[in-house]
């Protein structure tokens, strides 16, 4: 297809393929959230080929290509995707590690601009234009334009209270997501979410991690920085400790003053209306009743 | 560092004000260590609103005994600690 427009994270963003570009793939986990095109939040547009970086772009931000297996993180790829800034302009260079081709992709965008363009060198007719980690890159340039949070966390959802539970890979999460989807809750994401400050409610958003991952969202009730203990265990944090707490479980990129200020600044407000708590805790049922003991 | 010595904050710090408290994020060759933040109580906090680039240390503990109602040695200490902690993000112009 040409175009088409997602609703991922409340956001809708529409893709169009450019003028003699490429037929557009979506990969499967996108399906559940293809949406009508209404009023876009972001349009990217999408190029077949090779675009140069300006001569006058530096690099202000690199992240290698990190694989964990079995608990061991390894670094496959120094360079895995790139930050480039040249006046106004950004750019992400980046390879697609799980591409067949490893297509080089070169995505200009703004802060200030949400009309955004991708060019993708693959050779070939189709592409999936959201393949990792172009997903994660623009949905996390996405949420910090807009002030909001995209955070290590899984999220549930128990009898209309939104819970998230937070902390970097190996803390539990997932672990956490799948007690409580056993106890009937509705579970959110087990591993990442965007958090959004509507009309003064927080709300928590799934992102498409897994096939057929359909949107799913919830308001937010409280925020647990969890860890593997030996005994369940409970201690609210509050004010500065809290937000430390918190920003350290944040995606961020910290290259920009301009986007580290406006992460704690919404990191800090989120802090200051909902309650915080550090949980240590033990994999089994328990851990709820502690939860809504409190609640 | 004497009493006359003139504090600064430095400008590789993002700070962000929560109650009476301050959230200090250290940025280096401009990329933010969130694993680094800092954390103000209320003391702390004063002290760092004290920190203009024109008070020196003797002026801030004055300032400090006044604010918190306690004695010189306290103050001189917890400023010293404040010092120590937080060396990386400030500036100390010697006398």
């Amino acid at each position: 297809m040409k175009s088409y427009s997602l609703d991922i994270a409340g956001y809708n963003i529409a893709i169009q393929s450019a003028e003699d570009g490429p037929d557009l793939v979506p990969a499967p986990r996108f399906a559940s959230s293809i949406c009508p095109a209404t009023a876009s939040d972001l349009l990217i547009s999408v190029h077949e080929g090779h675009f140069p970086l300006p001569i006058s772009a530096t690099r202000v931000f690199h992240a290698p290509l990190v694989e964990e297996l079995d608990g061991i993180r390894s670094t496959m790829d120094d360079n895995f995707w790139s930050v480039f800034r040249s006046g106004e302009d950004l750019f992400i260079e980046t390879s697609l590690p799980f591409s067949d081709e490893g297509n080089r992709t070169l995505l200009k965008f703004s802060l200030n601009n949400l009309q955004w363009d991708l060019w993708i060198e693959s050779g070939s007719a189709t592409v999936d234009p959201l393949e990792y980690p172009l997903d994660s890159l623009i949905l996390y340039y996405l949420t910090t334009i807009n002030g909001d949070i995209m955070i290590h966390a899984s999220g549930v959802n128990h009898s209309g209270k939104g819970y998230i539970f937070s902390g970097i890979s190996g803390t539990g999460k997932s672990t956490m997501a799948k007690i409580w989807g056993m106890s009937g809750s509705r579970v959110i994401h087990d591993d990442r979410l965007v958090i959004k400050n509507i009309s003064g409610k927080y709300t928590m958003f799934n992102t498409p991690v897994y096939e057929n991952d359909s949107p799913r969202k919830s308001e937010v009730n409280r925020i647990f920085l969890i860890g593997h203990g030996q005994k369940n265990r409970l201690e609210p944090v509050q004010g500065a400790r809290a937000v430390s707490l918190v920003l350290a479980n944040c995606i961020q990129h910290n290259w920009n003053r301009e986007i580290i200020a406006r992460l704690v600044g919404a990191v800090s407000m989120m802090c200051s209306s909902l309650p915080v708590a550090k949980l240590d805790f033990k994999p089994d049922r328990e851990i709820i009743d502690l939860v809504l003991y409190y609640e | 560092m004497n009493s006359k010595s003139v504090l600064s904050h430095s400008s590789n710090v993002v700070t962000r004000k929560t109650g009476n408290e301050y959230v200090l994020v250290p940025v280096t060759d401009n990329i933010a260590d969130m694993d680094s933040v800092f954390t103000l109580n209320e003391t702390g906090a004063f002290i760092w609103e004290q920190i203009d680039g024109t008070r020196e240390i003797s002026e801030i503990i004055g300032l400090l005994i006044a604010e918190f109602d306690t004695d010189r040695q306290t103050a001189e200490t917890d400023l010293m600690d404040f010092i120590r902690n937080m060396g990386s993000l400030l500036i100390i112009k010697q006398d």
